[in-house]
């Protein structure tokens, strides 16, 4: 199969992938109890006149049959009109290019710690020996299995309250950005690590790595022109979902360090009933998804063309 | 006049002696350490606050118009009256007022060479703008519109005197035009679109909205005009000494209480009982504790459907709790027991503890009496096969987590009694969803207002009627003509003993009545770092303000 007609089966999908989330979105939030015009009017609990009331279901179509509304959902979509926060009052689109930037920084930079610490435990582990390997493992596993919001207080413990290194609140620096990448890093690391770890051990004992030592390379050049090229594959086949939980880590990690980005953000319209903010923030994560997986796909095409192919 | 002497020279006394901090418009009662004894004020410098609450969506408090919203605003925005240090009213940027012999005519003069911080001057067109744009559907105030209701129509007399014509007496008024809600805000700017509004509102306070960084931080700068329209000669003139604030939001309380104790911020707000008492232990940082006015923290019996329409079976459960011992294990002492309606702060509040004592052994007799007699199979109580149960929706969003445990203890000592507690804990739209639907027995919904006029929104019949949104006050479902008639009188009459007299009866009949257990004052702690020095001067609804406020150096 051709690379063109790849592309445009991937593109067809996500067009399909994309239409499912936004009807998700649109039958998830009529679900949800809380009247839409009382978000618009200023949240729940307010004392909005029923004129009030009225002129916005009026003004944002909320008087309309469901079937007219969904259509007219999909034409703006279609259009890429993600309307106006209910709760902000501002454009939708200005608050993702606000908060998405700062999301996608955080989420790639803590990928790129997590694969530094896994290739890190890895070559650690190759070295050690039987105790340190089972001391290995029991640090990958913690690390794979702790939640986010409870590291991010543990490191907050103890590398701000106790230590005072650094900031326990992302105040814009270099330093305030390491607590929460660590956050987000850590398990991610520990589970990278884990993935590798099997088909490390398998290489590192086959045919040709014995070979290559018999030829007289040294332990240490095995393992990474040899070992970790063959360890790496599935946790590399792995990182387009690893990304994906990354963004959904963030949710926890802005709120725990008040870093802004597009969890806090996902977080405080769902809890304000902030419908246009809620699809436009959904579906732009959903995107994110999709051309991630598909980077992944195309990586994949170009190092094991057989595999993929499969 | 003798008295107004002798607060003079005690002042006079006080300044000597370089104590800057005075509490200005304060009904605070502060339990820190940092005042201003130990300091010479000095400027300069920014604090950095760190508020717990959700970033407001709009910095005008007229929009909406929440508790977030007053603490921010109370930096940029002033209001025509605030509360001295006993608790009494007066006027701030107002000068004088009057109230005409039947209770409908209220003048209102102003005070003279005031700006605000666009530069234009602050006339009686602004009093007239600004009410009408509380009233305004399309502004949506919800808290402010509520308390210009009764007034009707705003005529400017003159340059300084506006004329606000009432359709009823509201002996209240004053209270109302006091909260940051209400506050005054310069005309040309409110005729902004609401989002620029919304984004930098323009009022006389000491500090202005310099920017806004969505979802980190409001910037504040010193209002270098500003002119404290001091209400008492006597005291000394507010000064603003920090350059600015920055106000972040650092929603989650463990990081907060971390960045002031490493010093990255220098005062949080919502400070929870267990930061609070290790604070205390720790001994550098200070503490103000400042209740919020209006009602106190207490749990509402649904009255208008079984089992809580039985006066018996609301006693039985009100003394089937042991509210004292949770506050000491739960709070660790840090909120002080309410038997109140009212905020410990409202001078016309009263209190019978004799009501809420715990006792168990009468709860037991009482159900018995009312006829749950019954037990099934997993001990709670019941009458004809039907099981005592009481649903109890608690908002995440209103309660703590030291309240929620505090209720979850609620929940074992009433099942000790026969009763099932069903705690369901949901966010705020969910929470109001279930009380619109009358899903609910057992609530606690907090109310900030200045005043006891605050009883009549909650315990008035007409409080029962759900607004359009499907809100409602009166959650204890109170319908009682005779009380109905005396929070009427108690807002009209122009005699203030008798208004006292008149409130009293009325909180003492939905007291006797069981429909509320009083827990606590609505909790507003702050938490500030050593170099924090003079806090303590608040609003109306004990919002702090930063006026006179200095960082040591």
């Amino acid at each position: 199969m051709g690379t063109l007609g790849w592309a445009a089966r991937k593109l067809g999908g996500a067009l399909v992938v994309l239409w499912l989330v936004a009807t998700a979105i649109f039958i998830g939030i009529r679900l949800i109890p809380g009247d839409p015009a009382e978000a618009i009017m200023g949240g729940p609990g307010s004392q909005a006149s029923a004129q009030a009331l009225a002129a916005a279901r009026a003004e944002f179509g909320l008087d309309q049959p469901a079937a007219v509304q969904y259509l007219m959902f999909l034409g703006k979509l279609a259009r890429l009109d993600f309307g106006t926060s209910y709760a902000l009052k501002r454009p939708v689109t200005d608050v993702m290019a606000e908060v998405l930037p700062k999301t996608i920084i955080l989420a790639l930079l803590a990928l790129a710690a997590a694969w530094a610490l896994a290739l890190l435990f890895a070559a650690l582990a190759m070295r050690a020996n039987r105790f340190g390997a089972w001391l290995g493992g029991m640090v990958e596993i913690v690390a794979a299995a702790v939640p986010h919001f409870w590291l991010g207080a543990v490191l907050i413990m103890v590398f701000s309250s106790a230590l005072g290194w650094l900031p326990a609140v992302d105040n814009g620096t270099a330093a305030g950005l390491v607590l929460p990448v660590l956050t987000l890093a850590l398990p991610l690391a520990g589970f990278l690590t884990q993935l590798m770890r099997d088909s490390l051990a398998t290489a590192m004992s086959s045919q040709f790595a014995l070979a290559a030592r018999a030829r007289g390379e040294s332990r240490l050049a095995v393992f990474w022109r040899h070992g970790l090229r063959h360890a790496s594959l599935p946790a590399l086949n792995l990182t387009g979902w690893a990304f994906s939980s990354l963004l959904s880590g963030a949710v926890v990690v802005e709120v725990i360090f008040a870093r802004p980005g597009l969890g806090r953000s996902l977080l405080s319209a769902v809890l304000a009933r902030d419908i246009p903010m809620v699809t436009g923030l959904a579906l732009f994560s959903a995107l994110v998804y999709i051309l991630v997986m598909a980077l992944t796909d195309a990586v994949q095409r170009a190092i094991d063309p057989a595999g993929a192919a499969s | 006049m003798q008295r107004n002497q002798r607060a003079r020279r005690l002042l006079s006394s006080a300044a000597a002696f370089g104590i800057a901090s005075i509490v200005l418009a304060g009904c605070s009662s502060s339990s820190g350490t940092g005042s201003a004894q130990d300091a010479t004020p000095v400027s300069g410098g920014t604090l950095v606050y760190a508020s717990g609450d959700a970033e407001p969506s709009c910095l005008d408090p007229h929009v909406g118009g929440n508790y977030p919203q007053a603490l921010v605003a109370s930096q940029y925005l002033e209001s025509l009256f605030t509360k001295d240090s006993e608790g009494k009213i007066i006027p701030w940027l107002a000068e004088s007022t009057e109230v005409s012999e039947d209770g409908l005519t209220r003048t209102i003069t102003l005070r003279e060479g005031i700006t605000f911080t666009d530069g234009s001057e602050l006339t009686a067109q602004a009093i007239k703008a600004n009410i009408e744009h509380l009233q305004d559907p399309n502004t949506a105030s919800s808290t402010g519109y509520l308390a210009v209701g009764k007034v009707d129509q705003v005529k400017v007399l003159d340059e300084r005197t506006a004329e606000l014509k009432l359709s009823a007496p509201d002996n209240a008024l004053l209270e109302s035009l006091s909260m940051p809600w209400t506050a005054i805000q310069s005309p040309a700017a409110l005729e902004r679109d609401q989002a620029t509004n919304c984004a930098a509102p323009v009022g006389t306070g000491p500090f202005k909205v310099q920017s806004w960084e969505h979802q980190q931080a409001v910037n504040l700068v010193r209002n270098e005009n500003y002119v404290p329209p001091v209400a008492d000669p006597s005291r000394t003139q507010p000064t603003a000494y920090l350059d600015g604030i920055t106000w972040r939001f650092i929603p989650e309380a463990a990081t907060r209480y971390a960045a002031l104790a490493s010093g990255e911020v220098d005062v949080i707000d919502n400070a929870q009982p267990d930061t609070i008492a290790s604070a205390a232990q720790g001994g550098t940082l200070g503490h103000l504790d400042a209740p919020r006015p209006g009602a106190s923290n207490r749990l509402e019996l649904n009255s208008s459907k079984a089992p809580f329409n039985d006066a018996k079976v609301r006693e039985a459960f009100i003394r089937s709790v042991d509210v004292n011992a949770g506050i000491t294990s739960l709070f660790f002492d840090t909120a002080k027991r309410s038997y109140s309606l009212l905020s410990s702060v409202e001078p016309l509040g009263i209190s019978d503890e004799a009501l809420f004592t715990a006792d168990p052994a009468k709860a037991n007799s009482l159900l018995d009496q009312a006829g749950w007699t019954e037990r099934d199979a997993d001990g709670y109580r019941a009458k004809d096969g039907k099981r005592l149960s009481v649903t109890f929706p608690v908002s995440t969003n209103q309660s703590v987590p030291a309240e929620q445990s505090l209720f979850e203890q609620f929940q074992a000592s009433a099942k000790a009694v026969g009763f099932e507690v069903k705690i369901e804990l949901l966010d705020l739209s969910s929470w109001y969803g279930a009380l619109a639907e009358h899903d609910y027995d057992l609530v606690s919904a907090p109310y900030t207002k200045v005043g006891p006029s605050v009883l009549r929104i909650l315990y008035h019949s007409d409080s029962t009627v759900p607004a359009p949104s499907g809100y409602f006050a009166n959650n204890a479902q109170v319908k009682n003509p005779a009380l109905d008639k005396l929070l009427t009188e108690a807002e009209q009459t122009d005699d203030e003993a008798q208004r006292a007299q008149l409130y009293a009866q009325a909180q003492k009949i939905v007291l006797e009545g069981y429909y509320v257990l009083p827990l606590y004052d609505q909790q507003n702690h702050f938490l500030y770092g050593a170099q924090v020095k003079g806090m303590g001067a608040t609003t109306s609804v004990s919002s702090p303000i930063y006026t006179d406020v200095f960082l040591a150096k």
